[in-house]
């Protein structure tokens, strides 16, 4: 089963449904498929495109999902107001119809292919696999959040390589999706921001195989409002993620190392990524300013070595800016904790990492920026370990957070 | 003459006695109330004090952003409510014994301070809660103007704070009943006299830099727009 979810994709849903049955057509010929759409309150003629583009050669099953107020409230990084609830009722369809598989894909893709559905698909369908995510070729800047924060926290803590986590494309087994729906995870606060991820870490932190598929570039049509801003991404990502990970400690504390998934299919895409422009300069100084004006508020998570040490990096010349992959990570870990803990209110405490990352972005573009993307991949890869060297400082403070307490006390004295 | 001065004499004793009769019994109530008072003061101060430290309510003060270091730095939160709840005791103590004493003028200050109690602890709470929203206030417009590259973060952060402590001030000093004409017109000179100071500043001052920004907005996409992190 595939299942499409929807907001004002009146441009794209009509290429996505088409692609969409022309895989299933070509690849799964043998098997009975249904592709599913659960539209998230489109004005516009988003589910009409959609039954446009199949005519009559396919059936759209097309499902609402509840709907709430609170959703329009706020503005989702992936621009589906209450996905959640989609995503929920996609997999209930897919367990009434007994599925061995569902893919479910964002109807806003501009660059999806026929063959998606097979890399997506077929590790599942043949190969037994219960968990397949995208890897999407992206330009080496592109993704930065994930590439910094989401995929190292996630490999280190569940201790599988998933680069991508926080795709809005997956494919499940039909035992994964049992899984996926007996979790509590559906109706706790942040569920319609952050499902994404939180079904990714579902799959990683259970005993369930795990793979990728190389699918090429992924483009993606602006859902009508702007982007949104850096903290307010960072509040989303890294808050869905740390809200998750409070649920998991049992899970990834036990959990040592990490395994690489097995990569699916071959980029057919031509051309490389569209280059981002991206000022260093201005990544620094919003670094700095938050150093400055940020400090007191990150002495209530940060311990005092850290910050001597972000202090040392705001007063160095621009030439030597480096912020090191291990002091990063006790950063984030610190974060991880402070979210845990409250020490401050849970938004804010979450916008004043924005300044940190600049800085850490600013670091990883000085030190990629000429170089090519396999080099570019093995500096993440160096990072995601340094990450893994660090899990027995976030496993310490996280059993006995008095000492952070008791740290904060001495700092105040 | 001497059997007058004599009756005189033995009914001013009598009175004399008869008041003291009178006024003893009082004394010993006020002494009985007011030692009382000081025995529940002591004891509800050390119970708050381990109950409070008990709940870390300086740890749980500091999060909601109630510190008192800018003020008291040898003060803790649980220090400063046990010591409040102590004197609270304490007063209220005082003003029973008076009123004990049968003293007309104590008794009616008593009255009309027991009647005024509740709006000041009303006021109370409104300073405490602007306390809390000030600074909660401040610390999001700081975060935020932070991300937003504001280099006067800080100043916009105090700004704040102090506009919402003001308020909250004048809401509690208005609750109960102090200069409320005076408070009223000095908001409105204050207030008046700070918008319009903002608006010459930006009108005149910075009608350039400002029209800059605005095309610049209008025209581009903002920088950050460029990047997509996720």
């Amino acid at each position: 089963m595939v299942g499409l979810t929807s907001y004002h994709d009146q441009e794209t849903i009509g290429a996505v449904t088409a692609a969409v049955h022309e895989g299933l057509t070509c690849h799964f010929a043998g098997l009975t498929s249904r592709i599913v759409l659960v539209d998230c309150g489109s004005t516009d003629s988003t589910v009409a495109r959609a039954r446009e583009a199949l005519g009559d050669g396919g059936d759209l099953l097309e499902v609402s999902a509840p709907r709430a107020g609170v959703d329009l409230l706020e503005v989702p990084y992936h621009g589906i107001p209450g996905k959640a609830r989609a995503l929920h009722t996609i997999l209930t369809t897919a367990r009434e119809l007994d599925a061995r598989g569902c893919v479910i894909f964002d109807a806003g893709v501009r660059t999806i292919t026929p063959h998606w559905v097979d890399w997506l698909a077929r590790p599942v369908i043949e190969h037994a696999f219960d968990f397949v995510s995208p890897y999407y070729h992206r330009q080496p800047f592109e993704g930065a959040l994930t590439k910094g924060l989401v995929y190292p926290l996630v490999r280190a803590l569940y201790g599988v390589r998933l680069r991508q986590p926080a795709a809005a494309e997956f494919a499940c087994s039909g035992r994964l999706l049992d899984h996926f729906l007996e979790e509590d995870l559906w109706e706790r606060d942040g569920a319609q921001v952050g499902i994404d991820l939180w079904l990714a870490a579902s799959a990683a932190s259970g005993d369930f195989r795990l793979g990728e598929a190389a699918l090429g570039i992924r483009t993606h049509h602006a859902r009508g409002g702007e982007a949104l801003d850096l903290g307010t991404t960072i509040v989303q990502i890294a808050g869905s993620l740390f809200a998750d990970l409070e649920g998991r400690a049992g899970r990834w504390q036990r959990t040592r190392g990490s395994v690489p998934v097995q990569l699916f299919g071959t980029s057919l895409a031509t051309g490389s990524p569209q280059a981002s422009s991206v000022d260093v300069e201005r990544l620094i100084e919003s670094y700095r300013l938050g150093y400055r004006e940020l400090r007191d508020i990150w002495t209530w998570v940060l311990p005092p070595r850290t910050i001597v040490e972000l202090r040392k990096i705001a007063d160095g010349p621009h030439m030597l800016f480096r912020l090191d992959d291990e002091l990063w990570a006790r950063i984030v870990y610190d974060f991880v904790l402070g979210y845990r803990l409250r020490v401050l209110a849970r938004d804010h405490l979450l916008q004043s990492l924005a300044p940190l990352y600049s800085g850490w972005l600013a670091s990883f573009i000085v030190q990629v920026r000429d170089r090519s993307t396999e080099a570019v991949d093995q500096r993440v890869e160096d990072l995601a370990a340094a990450f893994e060297a660090q899990k027995p400082y976030l496993i310490a403070r996280w059993r006995w957070p008095e000492r952070l307490r008791t740290g904060q006390e001495k700092r105040k004295e | 003459m001497v059997e007058q001065f004599d009756r005189a004499l033995r009914l001013a004793s009598t009175r004399i006695v008869e008041s003291i009769a009178n006024f003893l019994p009082g004394a010993l109530v006020f002494l009985v109330l007011l030692v009382g008072a000081l025995i529940v003061a002591l004891v509800l101060r050390y119970a708050l004090r381990r109950a409070l430290n008990g709940l870390e309510f300086d740890r749980r003060a500091g999060l909601l952003g109630i510190s008192l270091s800018d003020w008291t730095p040898s003060r803790s939160a649980s220090t400063l409510v046990a010591s409040v709840a102590y004197w609270t005791v304490l007063a209220l103590g005082l003003l029973f014994g008076f009123t004990a004493l049968n003293a007309t003028l104590p008794s009616q200050f008593a009255v009309s301070v027991l009647q005024y109690v509740p709006h000041l602890v009303a006021a109370l709470v409104i300073l405490v809660v602007g306390g809390v929203v000030a600074r909660f206030l401040a610390r999001a417009t700081l975060i935020g103007a932070v991300n937003m590259g504001v280099q006067y973060a800080r100043l916009l952060s105090l700004t704040v704070k102090w506009l919402v402590l003001i308020v909250a001030a004048a809401m509690a000093l208005d609750h109960i009943g102090i200069g409320r004409t005076v408070l009223l017109l000095a908001f409105g000179i204050l207030f008046g006299g700070v918008v319009l100071a903002i608006a010459l500043a930006v009108g005149l001052g910075a009608r350039d830099v400002v029209s800059r920004a605005l095309d610049r907005q209008l025209r581009e996409p903002a920088r950050d727009d460029k990047l997509n992190h996720v």
